[in-house]
C-alpha cells in the first residue's frame, strides 16, 4: 500500500472505528450509522488494499457454544500509518468515530 | 443459549443472503455466505436474548440484508474477466442503440409525444407551407419592429403575390368568465382575415364577421373545461366584454401552444402590427420583398427599402436545426484546438494495417454520436420549447440554456471519442507502455480516495493509454469506441 493513499472521509471513519475495537461488520454499521451497503464494499476494499485483515474466530469455540463463528477485522500494521495520515486529514475524525466501550 | 426457531425476518433475511451471494464469485461464495449469515443470527440472537427483538427491529434487520446485494456487486465487479464483460458490454453498438432507444423513449413519454420534433420533422405543408412572416427591421433604431397597421390594407389590396394577408398583434390579458373564474391566456388580437390566412375553420360556432372572441382548442379545455355551451356566452378580456364565438379545431395552433384567445376585430387600432400572409406558390422571396415595398412606397408612402424582413414558416422551423450546427461546428472547432488531438496517431491510424480497424471504430463512433448528438437536440427541443411553437420560440433564456447544453454535449461527446480513436489506433505504438498491448492499469487505490494516488511519471502524461485508462488494448474490439 502506497504511503501516499488517501482514503475518502468514510473510508477513513470505517477505519477508525475498526481500530477504536469494532470487529464485526453489524457493529461497525451501528457504530457508524452508514448502511451495510457501504460498510462491505468498503472493508473489502480495504482489505484488497490491506488496510485491514479479516479473520474467522475459532470453530471450537463458536461450536461449543451453539453458534456460528464470526469474521472479524484487524487494522494491519500498513493500515495503521494510512490512518494517522487520514487523522491529520481529517482532524476530527477521532472524534466522530465511536469508541469501543470496555466491558 | 441460542433461541428457537427463527422468526420470519430471519429467514426473509437468509433468503436475500443466498439470492445475493449467486453473484459472488464461486470460490469466495461460501465465505461471503458464511458471514453474513451468522452476522444476521448474532444480530437476532443479542436482541432476542436483550428483550429489544420487534417488528422494528426486524424490518432494520431486513433494511441492512439488502446491502449484501451490493456487497456480493462489488465482488462480481471485482473479478477481471467480469470487468472485461461488462467494459465490452458497455462499449458494445448495440447496448448503446438500445440506451439511446431507451432514452428517446423517456423523453418521448416525458414530452406527451415529441410534438416540437414532430412539428419540426413534418410540418403541414399542405396548410403553411407558403405561409410568411413579415416584421420591420429598421436600420436606425434597431431591433425588429411591427409594422402600420394601414400598410397591410394596402399590400392585402394590391398584391399579386400574396394570396391574402392578416395583421396581428399579441400579449397576455386578464379573462373573466362567470363560470370559469379568472385566467390570464395569451390574447392575440387579429382581424377576421387571419383565419382565411390560416385555413382554419372552427369545430364549434362560426367566425365572428366584426366583433368576437375565438377560442383556440387548449383554451376551450384549459379554460372552459370543454362546456360547448361558452359559445354565445360574454366574457371579459381586461375592461371589455366580448361574445365568444367559436371554437377551433384540436391541433392547429397558432404561434404557441399555450392557450389561447383570439380577439377578432374589424380592424386593429395598433400603431405596430405583426402581419402573417399567404403567399401563392410560385412566390419566391425577392419579388415579395420588392413588390411589397413598392406598394407600400406607392399607396402609403412608407419607404421600407432593405428594412423588410420575410421569414416563410418552412425555412424560419429549421431554425433550431441551423443552431445546433453552428453550435456542433463550434464545438469540433474547440475541441480541435484544446484536445491535443495527434496528427502522429492519425497516421499511424491510417497506416495499411490499421486502416481496417480504424475505419470500423471511426464509423461507430461517427455512428453514436450523430444518435447521441439527435438525442440531444431533440430532448434540448422538447424541453425549451415546452409551450412555443416551432417558429417562434418565446422563452429566450432556455434557448440560450438549449444551445450550451448542445455545445457542451458535442463538445463532451467529439472529446471522447477522438481520444480513444487516436489512443486505440496509435496505441500499439505508445512509447510509454513497456508492451504492444499494455495499458495503464485503473490505479486501485484511487477507488477509495477522492484524489488520485499518485501521478503520472514523467512521460506518461502525453500516452494516450494513461489518459484514458479505461480504454485498455488488451482486447480490442470492434465496439470499443
Amino acid at each position: 500500500m502506497s504511503d501516499s493513499a488517501k482514503l475518502s472521509h468514510t473510508a477513513a471513519m470505517i477505519l477508525q472505528t475498526v481500530d477504536n475495537g469494532y470487529s464485526y461488520g453489524f457493529d461497525i454499521m451501528d457504530a457508524t450509522g452508514l448502511p451495510s451497503g457501504t460498510v462491505y464494499p468498503a472493508l473489502r476494499r480495504m482489505q484488497t488494499e490491506g488496510l485491514i485483515s479479516s479473520q474467522w474466530e475459532s470453530g471450537e469455540k463458536a461450536l461449543a457454544e451453539q453458534r456460528p463463528a464470526r469474521k472479524y477485522y484487524r487494522v494491519t500494521r500498513s493500515g495503521t500509518q494510512v490512518l494517522e495520515q487520514s487523522q491529520r486529514r481529517y482532524p476530527l475524525l477521532e472524534k466522530l468515530a465511536a469508541e469501543k466501550p470496555r466491558r | 443459549m441460542p433461541a428457537g426457531s427463527k422468526p420470519f425476518s430471519v429467514v426473509f433475511c437468509n433468503m436475500i443472503i443466498y439470492a445475493a451471494s449467486r453473484l459472488v464469485p464461486a470460490p469466495q461464495r461460501q465465505d461471503w455466505k458464511q458471514e453474513w449469515l451468522a452476522e444476521v443470527w448474532h444480530r437476532w440472537q443479542f436482541l432476542f436474548h436483550a428483550r429489544g427483538w420487534n417488528s422494528r427491529e426486524a424490518l432494520r434487520l431486513i433494511r441492512n440484508c439488502l446491502g449484501a446485494f451490493p456487497d456480493a456487486a462489488w465482488h462480481f465487479a471485482s473479478q477481471e474477466a467480469a470487468q472485461g464483460r461488462m467494459r465490452e458490454r458497455v462499449r458494445s453498438p448495440w447496448i448503446c442503440l438500445a440506451a439511446l432507444a431507451v432514452a428517446l423513449l423517456l423523453v418521448g413519454a416525458a414530452s406527451s409525444g415529441l410534438p416540437a420534433t414532430r412539428a419540426l420533422l413534418f410540418p403541414r405543408s399542405d396548410r403553411s407551407g407558403r405561409l410568411l412572416f413579415i416584421w420591420l427591421h429598421p436600420f436606425v433604431g434597431g431591433g425588429d419592429k411591427g409594422l402600420p397597421p394601414d400598410v397591410v390594407t394596402e399590400w392585402a389590396r394590391h398584391s399579386r403575390l400574396l394570396k391574402s394577408v392578416a395583421p396581428f398583434t399579441i400579449g397576455h390579458a386578464r379573462l373573466f368568465a362567470p363560470h370559469a373564474g379568472i385566467s390570464n391566456p395569451l390574447v392575440i388580437t387579429t382581424e377576421p382575415v387571419l383565419f382565411d390566412v390560416l385555413q382554419v375553420r372552427p369545430a364549434l360556432g362560426t367566425l365572428p364577421p366584426v366583433s368576437g372572441i375565438v377560442l383556440d382548442h387548449r383554451a376551450w379545455v384549459s379554460l372552459f373545461r370543454a362546456d360547448p355551451n361558452i359559445i354565445g356566452s360574454q366574457v371579459a378580456l381586461g375592461r371589455n366584454w366580448y361574445r365568444v364565438a367559436a371554437i377551433l379545431p384540436a391541433g392547429r395552433q397558432f404561434l404557441s401552444r399555450q392557450p389561447s384567445v383570439f380577439v377578432v376585430q374589424r380592424q386593429i387600432c395598433d400603431p405596430r402590427v405583426m402581419v402573417v400572409a399567404r403567399a401563392k406558390p410560385s412566390a419566391t422571396q425577392a419579388p415579395l420583398e420588392r413588390e411589397l415595398t413598392k406598394i407600400a412606397e406607392n399607396f402609403s408612402y412608407y419607404f421600407f427599402n432593405s428594412n423588410l424582413r420575410l421569414g416563410f414558416l418552412e425555412t424560419e422551423s429549421l431554425t433550431p436545426l441551423r443552431f445546433f450546427g453552428v453550435a456542433v461546428l463550434i464545438s469540433i472547432g474547440i475541441l480541435l484546438m484544446v484536445c491535443r488531438c495527434r496528427f502522429r496517431n492519425v497516421q499511424l491510424a491510417l497506416k495499411p494495417e490499421n486502416r481496417k480497424a480504424a475505419s470500423r471504430r471511426v464509423f461507430f463512433f461517427l455512428m453514436k454520436t450523430i444518435l447521441a448528438l439527435a438525442f440531444v437536440f431533440m430532448a434540448g427541443l422538447e424541453w425549451s420549447r415546452p409551450e412555443s411553437s416551432v417558429c417562434l420560440p418565446r422563452k429566450i433564456p432556455q434557448a440560450a440554456l438549449f444551445s450550451c447544453g448542445c455545445i457542451s454535449s458535442a463538445q463532451w461527446a467529439c472529446s471522447s471519442g477522438l481520444w480513444r480513436i487516436s489512443g486505440r489506433v496509435a496505441g500499439s505504438a505508445c512509447a510509454s507502455c513497456a508492451s504492444p498491448f499494455a495499458s495503464a492499469a485503473p490505479d486501485a487505490s484511487s477507488s477509495i480516495g477522492p484524489e488520485p494516488s499518485s501521478p503520472a511519471p514523467k512521460g506518461m502524461a502525453s500516452c494516450m493509454c494513461r489518459i484514458s485508462p479505461q480504454v485498455g488494448m488488451r482486447n480490442p474490439s470492434i465496439g470499443s469506441l
